[in-house]
């Protein structure tokens, strides 16, 4: 990133602590309500310095990584025998639709008792809020195929397997990469989500703490904080592989 | 010689979307010899394109059938090279790549590949530039070389053309006319070029078929007596007007004397 891109990027960041800060003192808030933005910063240093935080994020990331590869696995999967077949598709789409449907958080503490407290119960709940935008995304972007080069690998005698990998796949990935997008974003929500219905470690369960036992509301914040650069992280991530794959045509 | 096309009472007709069919070609009887280029021309809906694609082995004929050099076509066929009306590139490969597309298919190792680059590249005048781009980034004319080199990649005895100048430029388009002409000559597949523009089937071609309206049929098989080499010279000889009236004729554009002398009546009687 130059300078030129990068200016605007800090320039917006100054105006959201300035503000932070401005309601803090305008409004008279106690650090316990709304804690100034120097404190969160402190804290989270502090946080990392003195180890507090490393474990949860360990924790967390782990059921991240592996919820979102489950999720997006099977929701490639699913979309592509949606796109291919409208027959899975009337089949499989009302309960996809349905278990979207229903909210995450009603779900979770039925998902931990089904799964236990571990690390399964939170792969699940990641996986499945995951799931969803990636297996449209997949469908919509196969079916999106333009026609005529279905046509011209017809008249090349592709096979099934080379339509897919020289066609289909090419053809839908920026849509793929677009559902990844909100599928990555989703998978740290249902991480945390996994994490308050029952565990031992976690960013979720250090929220918990803060808010808690511990009443660190500055902690909580660098813990959000955590969160939110997780979040962030993930996305450029898919952002970059996104520019790499589909940025030069 | 081979690449030779005999097409045998052949129809075929599409489903509509309410079941109907609908008859697009009606009892075609055609044959091309190995080496010639035939020019299929007719007006709109008369089934040209279609005829190329069952020409092709994309479309299933209903009723007779397809033989090259003896032996039926009933599917997509390694021997026909298909240039179609647009360039149809994979718009996420170089040029290199997409001309190199049906060799990647087909299983042919890269170092064979390259070589057979190469000399695509040579034969269709496009550049290391130009090959190295992407389609966005050529113009309409290279992305046509581009489809051309495409679709000579397996060296193909049959070469089937819709089209395929018809989004160039008036200048661009005679040029291109020509250069097909020469790359017949150095590699001399039989070529079937579905066309809607008069001069450009008879600068190009040993005969010119003309299709009648839906269901198409060959209306008139007429030959260009025009000596090869040709250039933009030979347009400029007797035969060429002569010929482009028979066409006419036959399209049913021009119906003869009769059709001139009606002409002045209109304009008195407005």
């Amino acid at each position: 990133m130059s300078v030129r891109t990068a200016l605007p990027v800090v320039a917006a960041l100054v105006v959201f602590v300035v503000a932070w800060q401005l309601a803090v003192v305008i409004g008279g808030l106690q650090p316990s309500i709304l804690p100034p933005p120097l404190l969160v910063a402190e804290r989270f240093v502090r946080a990392f310095a003195e180890g507090t935080i490393q474990p949860h994020l360990a924790t967390t990331l782990q059921e991240i990584a592996v919820g979102l590869t489950v999720g997006a696995v099977l929701g490639l999967f699913a979309g592509y025998v949606m796109a291919r077949s409208p027959l899975a598709e009337r089949l499989l789409s009302p309960y996809i639709v349905a278990a979207q449907a229903i909210p995450i958080l009603a779900l979770a503490p039925l998902l931990a008792i089904w799964f236990g407290p571990g690390l399964l119960g939170k792969v699940v709940i990641c996986a499945l809020i995951v799931f969803f935008p990636v297996a449209v995304s997949t469908m919509v972007g196969i079916r999106s195929t333009d026609p005529r080069l279905l046509e011209l690998g017809r008249s090349l005698r592709a096979t099934p397997r080379q339509r897919l990998w020289t066609i289909e796949v090419p053809a839908a990935l920026p849509s793929i990469l677009g559902g990844l997008r909100v599928g990555v974003t989703l998978s740290v929500i249902g991480a945390i989500v996994g994490e308050w219905a029952g565990a031992s470690r976690g960013l979720g369960v250090l929220i918990n703490l803060a808010r808690g036992s511990l009443f660190d509301i500055p902690l909580m914040f660098a813990t959000l904080l955590t969160i939110a650069l997780v979040g962030v992280a993930l996305y450029l991530a898919v952002v970059l592989v996104e520019r790499r794959l589909v940025g030069a045509r | 010689m081979s690449g030779t096309i005999e097409l045998r009472d052949l129809a075929f007709a599409f489903r509509t979307r309410n079941g109907e069919p609908l008859q697009a070609l009606e009892g075609v009887d055609l044959t091309v010899p190995g080496g010639a280029i035939v020019a299929l021309i007719g007006p709109n809906g008369s089934g040209k394109s279609t005829l190329l694609r069952v020409i092709a082995g994309l479309l299933d004929p209903g009723r007779g059938e397809v033989l090259l050099d003896g032996t039926s076509v009933t599917g997509p066929d390694p021997r026909i090279g298909l240039v179609f009306q647009e360039p149809r590139l994979l718009p996420w490969r170089t040029a290199a790549d997409n001309i190199t597309y049906p060799l990647e298919l087909a299983g042919w190792p890269r170092e064979r590949r390259e070589r057979r680059l190469r000399d695509l590249l040579d034969l269709t005048g496009l550049d290391a530039a130009a090959a190295a781009a992407r389609p966005a980034e050529l113009s309409g004319g290279q992305q046509q070389r581009t489809a051309i080199a495409r679709s000579l990649a397996l060296q193909p005895e049959v070469l089937l053309l819709d089209e395929p100048f018809s989004a160039l430029d008036a200048l661009t388009r005679e040029r291109f006319d020509l250069e097909l002409l020469s790359l017949w000559e150095r590699t001399a597949p039989t070529i079937v070029l579905v066309t809607h523009a008069i001069p450009e089937a008879i600068v190009v071609a040993d005969r010119v078929v003309v299709l009648t309206p839906r269901p198409g049929r060959v209306a008139a098989d007429i030959t260009v007596d025009l000596p090869r080499p040709r250039s933009l010279a030979s347009m400029d000889e007797a035969a060429v007007s002569r010929t482009a009236r028979l066409i006419r004729t036959h399209l049913g554009e021009e119906s003869g004397g009769a059709g001139e002398e009606s002409r002045p009546r209109l304009v008195v009687a407005s």
